[in-house]
C-alpha cells in the first residue's frame, strides 16, 4: 500500500466515524419528526416505515394532523405559557441578584471570600431531590401556588450556577478599568453599574440562556408541585402526562408533534448562540 | 493621612461586598438550607402530606424501615420419611425452605431481595423495603455504566472534533442538539422507538439483525429495563461530556505533539503520554458533574419505567406524592444526600480535584 492510498483510506475512515456520530446524535430526533408526520394508522404499521407511507399503496403520504391537534390542545398551550413564565422569571431573578453577588466575588476584597466561592460551587452540585419534601412543605406552608412555587424553587439550581459562571467572567475583566473609574471619583457601585455591567452583557446573555434552558428542562419539582394543580403544568409535565383523548393507547403521533414543537425553538436558539454556550458551559466547569 | 483613607476604603469595599451578597445568601438559605434542615427533622417523624393529624416523633423508624436488611440461611428441605434431601423433580436442583418461612416478621416484615449460594449453602438476602434497596442498586449500576460509556464515547467524539477538518464548527454545533432536548422529551422519543412491537424502530432493527422476534418489551422485561434507560441517558449526556473534554483538549499546546512526532512516538503513545495526563483536570470535572447528576436521575426513570422500577429519586417522588408519606420521603432524601456526599468526597480524594 502506498502512502497516498493509506492517507486516502484514513480520510474515508475518518468521515465514516464523523457520519456515525452525526447519525447517532440525530437519529432519535429524525424519528420523532418522521413519527409526527404519520397518521394513527401509519404509526401502527408493522414493520414501521422510515418515512410516512400509505398503509396499502406505500406512497409517501405525510400528514400535519398531529400538529393541528397539538396546537388545539389546551393543556399543551397552557404548558408552553406556564413554562415560559416560570423559566423567564427564574432566569431574570437569578441574573438580577446573582450579578451583584458575582461582582462582589469577582472584583471586591472581603473576608470569607474563598469559603463563599466553595459554598457556591458545592451548591451547583446540590442534590435537589433530597429537599423535595422539604420544599413542598415550605411552598404549601407559605400558601404559594404552583407557579410562584416553581419560580422560587428553581433558584436552587439557577442561582448558584449564575453566580459561579458570572464570577469567572468578572474576575477576567482587567483591574485597571475599576481603578481608573475610581480615580475619576466613581463609587464601586457606580463602576459596577455603568462600566462593568455593560461589559459583561454578553456573559449575562449566555448565562441567562443556560439558566433558562435548565429551568425549561426541569421536571421533578414541576411534576411534584403541580400534582394537585394541573392548570400550572409546565411543558415537560404536559408531555410526560400527555392525555390519551380516546382512552386506549398513548397518542404517540401527537406526542412526537409536541416533542418537535418544543425542541425546534430551543435547538435553533442553541445553534445561534452555540459559541457562547460552549464558552459558558466550559467556564462553569473547566476554568473553575 | 493616606493609610487611614485606605483602611476606610477597604472597609467600604467590604461592606459593599456583604450588601451585594446578601440577597443571594438569603435566597439560598430559604431555598436550600432551610428545606434541608426541615427534611432532616421530618425524617424522624411520621408526617403525612395534607393530613390534619399532628406528626409524631418516631426516632429512626423511617430509616430502619428503609435500610433494614438481613441475610439468613435457608435450610434444605428434607423428606420426613426417608430423611433425604428433596430435589426438584425437573431440574434435579436441591429444594430449600421458602424465604417467607425463614425471614423475620417482627418487628417488621422482611421480604426477599435475592437468594445466593455460598459453599453449597443457600442464603436469602431479605430487606424490610426491598424496593428501595433495589432502587439504590439500580441507581448505582445506572450511574457507573452510563458515566463509563459517556466518558468513552465523549472522549472519542471530542478527539474527532478536535482534529482539523472542514465542517468542524458545524459538527460542534450539532453536538449540542441532544443536550438541548428536554430530558422528558428525549425519554418520550426513546419510549416510542423502543415500543414493544414492530411499530417501534428498535424492534424492527433488532429483528433484521436476527435478535428476537420483533416483540421485545424493552421497558417491560426486567433484563432490558436498565440497558434501555442507560442508552437514553448516554445519548442525552454524551455531548456534554464531549464538550468539556474538547475544552480540555484545546488547552493542550500543539508543540507537544509535534515534538513527540519528531521523537518518533506513535499515535497511541502520544495519546497515553500527552493527551491523557493533560486532560485529566477536565476529565475529573466532567466525571464529578456527571456522576453526581446520574445519582439523582429522575426524569428518564419516571417517564419510561414509572412504577415498575425505581431510581432513588423516583422512589422518593413516589413515596411523597403516591403515598403521601412525607416522613419516609424525607428519610429517603437524607439517604440520597449521604450517598451523593460520599461519592463527592471519594472523587475529591481519588482524583485530587483541588481547585484554585
Amino acid at each position: 500500500m502506498t502512502r497516498t492510498t493509506a492517507k486516502y483510506l484514513y480520510r474515508v475512515l475518518f468521515w465514516v466515524v464523523v457520519a456515525v456520530i452525526v447519525f447517532y446524535l440525530f437519529f432519535p430526533f429524525y424519528w420523532a419528526v418522521n413519527s409526527s408526520l404519520k397518521s394513527e394508522a401509519q404509526l401502527m404499521m408493522t414493520p414501521t416505515t422510515f418515512v410516512p407511507r400509505h398503509p396499502t399503496t406505500m406512497e409517501f403520504t405525510p400528514t400535519l394532523r398531529n400538529y393541528q391537534a397539538v396546537f388545539s390542545h389546551p393543556q399543551f398551550i397552557r404548558g408552553l405559557r406556564n413554562s415560559g413564565i416560570v423559566a423567564t422569571a427564574a432566569t431574570a431573578i437569578s441574573l438580577g441578584i446573582g450579578a451583584f453577588a458575582a461582582f462582589a466575588m469577582g472584583k471586591l476584597r472581603f473576608a470569607g471570600k474563598s469559603s463563599m466561592l466553595y459554598l457556591i460551587l458545592s451548591m451547583t452540585m446540590f442534590p435537589q431531590v433530597t429537599i423535595l419534601s422539604g420544599l413542598y412543605a415550605i411552598i404549601t406552608g407559605f400558601g404559594m401556588t404552583a407557579i410562584p412555587g416553581m419560580i422560587f424553587s428553581y433558584m436552587i439550581f439557577t442561582l448558584p450556577f449564575t453566580v459561579w459562571v458570572l464570577t469567572s467572567f468578572f474576575r477576567e475583566l482587567p483591574k485597571e478599568i475599576m481603578q481608573s473609574a475610581q480615580v475619576d471619583g466613581a463609587t464601586s457601585l457606580q463602576t459596577f453599574r455603568l462600566i462593568l455591567l455593560p461589559l459583561t452583557a454578553p456573559a449575562l446573555v449566555t448565562t441567562g440562556l443556560l439558566a433558562f434552558i435548565a429551568a425549561w428542562n426541569e421536571y421533578l419539582f414541576a411534576l411534584t408541585f403541580t400534582s394537585i394543580e394541573p392548570a400550572a403544568r409546565t411543558v415537560p409535565v404536559a408531555i410526560a402526562l400527555f392525555p390519551a383523548l380516546v382512552a386506549r393507547q398513548e397518542p404517540f403521533g401527537e406526542i412526537m408533534a409536541a416533542v418537535v414543537v418544543v425542541t425546534v425553538p430551543v435547538v435553533t436558539l442553541v445553534l445561534i448562540f452555540q459559541r457562547r454556550i460552549v464558552a459558558g458551559l466550559t467556564a462553569g466547569a473547566v476554568k473553575g | 493621612m493616606k493609610p487611614r483613607r485606605n483602611i476606610t476604603l477597604m472597609q467600604q469595599e467590604k461592606r459593599l461586598a456583604y450588601q451585594l451578597l446578601l440577597p443571594t445568601l438569603v435566597v439560598l438559605i430559604l431555598v436550600a438550607f432551610y428545606p434541608l434542615v426541615l427534611v432532616f427533622y421530618t425524617s424522624f417523624t411520621d408526617r403525612t402530606f395534607a393530613s390534619p393529624r399532628e406528626p409524631e416523633y418516631v426516632g429512626g423508624a423511617n430509616y430502619s424501615r428503609l435500610l433494614g436488611m438481613t441475610v439468613m440461611e435457608l435450610p434444605p428441605l428434607v423428606d420426613e420419611e426417608t430423611g433425604e434431601r428433596m430435589v426438584d423433580p425437573d431440574t434435579g436442583e436441591p429444594l430449600y425452605e421458602r424465604p417467607i418461612q425463614v425471614l423475620p416478621r417482627e418487628p417488621r416484615r422482611y421480604r426477599q431481595l435475592t437468594q445466593f449460594t455460598i459453599f453449597g449453602r443457600r442464603y436469602v438476602w431479605g430487606a424490610t423495603d426491598p424496593t428501595f434497596i433495589r432502587a439504590i442498586q439500580d441507581t448505582l449500576i445506572f450511574t457507573v455504566v452510563s458515566v463509563f460509556l459517556e466518558t468513552i464515547l465523549g472522549l472519542g467524539i471530542a478527539l474527532v472534533v478536535n482534529s482539523n477538518f472542514k465542517g468542524r464548527g458545524l459538527m460542534r454545533a450539532v453536538m449540542l442538539v441532544p443536550w438541548a432536548v428536554i430530558t422528558v422529551v428525549s425519554a418520550r422519543m426513546w419510549q416510542w422507538m423502543l415500543a414493544p412491537t414492530r411499530v417501534g424502530v428498535a424492534n424492527v432493527i433488532f429483528q433484521r439483525l436476527g435478535w428476537g422476534e420483533g416483540h421485545i418489551s424493552f421497558l417491560g422485561q426486567s433484563e432490558w429495563q436498565l440497558p434501555s434507560v442507560i442508552m437514553v441517558d448516554v445519548w442525552k449526556t454524551t455531548p456534554f461530556m464531549a464538550l468539556i473534554l474538547l475544552a480540555g483538549l484545546q488547552l493542550i499546546p500543539n508543540d507537544l505533539y509535534e515534538a513527540a512526532r519528531v521523537d518518533g512516538a506513535s499515535v497511541l503513545r502520544q495519546f497515553r503520554a500527552i493527551t491523557l495526563p493533560l486532560i485529566k483536570p477536565a476529565l475529573a470535572v466532567a466525571l464529578v458533574f456527571r456522576t453526581l447528576d446520574a445519582l439523582r436521575a429522575f426524569d428518564v426513570f419516571q417517564v419510561m419505567l414509572a412504577q415498575s422500577r425505581y431510581s432513588m429519586a423516583s422512589y422518593n417522588y413516589y413515596q411523597l406524592i403516591g403515598n403521601r408519606a412525607m416522613g419516609l420521603a424525607s428519610a429517603i432524601g437524607v439517604v440520597i444526600f449521604f450517598i451523593i456526599f460520599g461519592f463527592a468526597v471519594a472523587y475529591i480524594r481519588l482524583l485530587g480535584v483541588e481547585k484554585d
